[in-house]
């Protein structure tokens, strides 16, 4: 149940679709995920119940640096409003999805059988209850775009500001893009950040999607982005969890056709302060598809990191081929890390693996390199960089890979460099 | 240069070191011999500052300073090298990289400029003729997957590269076929200069055909129970430690 007084406060807000009034409801009656929840053990949100939110916000102007590399549009999320900065390239539109239901008539009934799982999700609720209307980026039928899409979402408010955004990519049958999402904040206030992302992968088509997600420390940063994949698909996923003070990644992946493969790479580095939670779902629905999971994790600080990876292998989907790996070092004693893989097979003809460790920077190896003159900081930093460097050399893009190597190298110094105090 | 006085180094409760004396001068050759279990990989890793070991007693300095308040990177920077009996596995850090890291920390400690990518490279090649080792090794991830040898040659890679005033090699010898020995003494060799100083830990003789000592020390039970010149090394050799640890007992 959400708090008295903010359920006085969200109920001010009116004009809302008798949709949103439902899912508003539902959401007033679960209120923020707690401790007590089995999906949110680690990550309470009950520090969300002590703001004085304001549910509507205003969209500020902002001024984003451009990428020094090439990109093919720039589409921004601000505060929820998702508009495109000048022209998209041929054959990709941006469009409300009522005018996107009104073109693609058929759709209708598969999207809303789609149904994602969404346990006691009530925050999936509040985005559905408060969310304009999901903006859709349509990607025409065998439009192939080699240069990336870059995506900046963008939190701001000069008040404690909750902020909901919902976004929905359409692929059509063999395209093929880059989305390259920059998640940003520009706020000194509180500002819950609850993002839903939801993306058709239609037949042949190939996603590379790519999470840069750098927020400010006063941001509590909840993404859910569901993708659904069709026959001979392939996605290769990319979640780089850099800054937030609290940032929860619910990244699931419903396979829904032979053939598929998905690719799903993280790295989270929280530091002091911080807290990163990725919840991972792949439902293998269908037959001969495949799935790899690799995930690293560096904590320094006191900083927690949640790494929950559910695999469910269904009756139908034989010969599967399902593998997931999370590795995590704890470069500090103060840090806590809790993994949780979680796999449900069905089909008997299946291949899974999945393996977690956590372990801790080897005494021996800082000492040797100590010993060479190296200092201590600088012994970890290497250790830690060689550690993350085999996430980061998976994205094909120079210049991509190049910017978040810099970002991730920076971060992990500043941070060893503060626990060095 | 290091002057080593009553040095007592324990690990938990237990006393490895039991007053160690010794005094090495630059341009000097000092072997520790003595049979496994003596101290003398304990002497090696608390001159380098591993911190497994409790020093509760004695002092070393290194050219008139503390050394043992100093940390393992400053005593390399102050320098001092440890070629390690088992040299560790970096994973994921090339031998270049890990130099270059190294070389641009002293020098930064020591108010140099740092080396910039064509300087190392120049420096690299020069040293890499030292110890006949190739490119290739040093663009894997340093000691991951590196034979016995290869890693004893990369050690004394190292060496070359940081050019230490003094360079204590524990067991550098050990697990080396005679072509790989020769090639690591020469190295050694090539390194000595009037201003530097070597000591070498071994327990066998053979290294000593190629690399002379002047003074060769046996430790035993944590003491030093024996000094002498390169002649101790062929004695020990001929007749073994028992005649020196029967004398004690
Ligand atoms: N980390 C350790 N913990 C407990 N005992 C140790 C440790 N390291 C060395 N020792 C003990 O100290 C003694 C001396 O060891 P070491 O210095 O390696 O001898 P050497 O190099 O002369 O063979 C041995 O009895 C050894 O078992
Ligand atoms: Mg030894």
């Amino acid at each position: 149940m959400l708090e008295k007084t903010l359920v006085d406060s969200i109920k001010t807000i009116d004009s809302l679709t008798q949709a949103q009034q439902l899912a508003l409801g539902k959401f007033i009656d679960k209120g923020f995920p707690t401790s007590k929840w089995e999906e949110w053990k680690y990550a309470s949100l009950k520090h969300l119940n002590e703001h004085n939110w304001q549910w509507s916000p205003e969209t500020l102007p902002v001024d984003l640096p451009n990428p020094v590399w090439k990109h093919s549009a720039i589409i921004q999320t601000l505060n929820g409003n998702t508009h495109s900065e000048g022209a998209l390239p041929l054959g990709i539109a941006l469009l409300p999805m009522s005018e996107f239901m009104a073109q693609n008539p058929a759709f209708d009934s598969v999207w809303k059988a789609r149904n994602p799982i969404l346990d006691q999700n009530s925050l999936y609720d509040l985005n559905d209850a408060l969310a304009s209307d999901y903006a859709v980026l349509w990607v025409k039928n065998g439009v192939k775009i080699a240069e990336p899409l870059l995506h900046q979402y963008l939190v701001s408010g000069q008040l404690d500001t909750a902020v909901q955004s919902k976004l929905f990519i359409y692929l059509e049958e063999d395209s093929e893009i880059t989305w390259f999402e920059q998640q940003r904040s520009e706020s000194s206030h509180a500002i819950l950040s609850n993002y839903v992302q939801e993306i058709w992968v239609s037949k042949n088509a190939h996603l590379t999607l790519i999470k840069d997600q750098d927020l400010q420390q006063s941001i509590t940063h909840v993404d859910h982005t569901f993708i659904f994949q069709q026959e001979s698909s392939l996605v290769d996923a990319f979640t780089f969890s850099i800054n937030a003070a609290y940032l929860r990644n619910n990244l699931h992946f419903y396979i829904d056709g032979p053939q598929v493969v998905s690719n799903l790479n993280g790295l989270y580095i929280p530091g002091e302060d911080q807290l990163m939670d990725t919840h991972s779902v792949v439902d293998h629905r269908m037959p001969h598809s495949e799935s790899n999971e690799l995930y690293k994790g560096v904590l320094m600080g006191n900083a927690t990191g949640v790494f929950n990876g559910k695999i469910f292998v269904r009756p139908d989907a034989q010969k599967t081929n399902a593998f997931q790996s999370c590795k995590n070092v704890l470069a500090s004693d103060r840090a806590t890390m809790n993994t949780k893989p979680q796999l449900e097979i069905w089909a008997d003809d299946v291949k899974c693996s999945h393996g977690t460790t956590t372990g801790q920077l080897s005494d021996e190896a800082l000492f040797y390199m100590r010993s060479r003159g190296i200092s201590k900081a600088t012994a970890q930093t290497l250790l830690l960089l060689a550690f993350v460097q085999q996430v980061i050399d998976k994205l094909e893009h120079e210049d991509i890979r190049a910017e978040l190597s810099d970002k991730i190298v920076n971060k992990i110094q500043a941070s060893l460099g503060l626990t060095l105090l | 240069m290091l002057s080593v006085k009553n040095l007592h180094a324990r690990i938990g409760e237990k006393e490895i070191l039991k007053g160690i004396n010794l005094e090495v001068h630059a341009g000097e050759v000092h072997a520790i011999m003595g049979p496994n279990g003596s101290g003398k990989s304990t002497l090696a890793s608390v001159l380098a500052g591993r911190s497994d070991y409790e020093v509760s007693e004695g002092s070393v300095e290194f050219f008139g300073k503390d050394l043992l308040d100093l940390s393992p990177e400053a005593r390399a920077a102050e320098g001092l090298f440890l070629a390690f009996q088992y040299p560790v596995e970096i994973p994921g850090v090339s031998t270049t990289n890990f130099m270059k890291s190294a070389i641009n920390e002293i020098r930064a400690y020591r108010g140099q400029d740092a080396m910039d990518a064509v300087q190392f490279l120049k420096m690299f090649k020069e040293k890499m003729a030292y110890v006949n080792i190739d490119q290739t090794l040093l663009s894997r991830a340093l000691n991951e997957g590196f034979s016995g040898g290869e890693k004893k040659r990369n050690e004394i890679f190292q060496m070359a590269v940081l050019e230490p005033k003094l360079a204590i090699l524990d067991e550098t010898d050990s697990g080396l076929d005679i072509d790989a020995l020769r090639i690591v003494a020469e190295g050694v060799n090539k390194l000595k200069t009037p201003q530097n100083a070597t000591i070498l830990v071994t327990h066998y003789q053979r290294l000593l055909d190629y690399i002379i000592p002047d003074f060769v020390h046996v430790l035993y039970k944590g003491k030093i129970v024996k000094s002498g010149n390169k002649d101790l090394a062929l004695e020990l050799e001929e007749r073994g430690y028992d005649w020196i640890i029967s004398a004690l007992d």
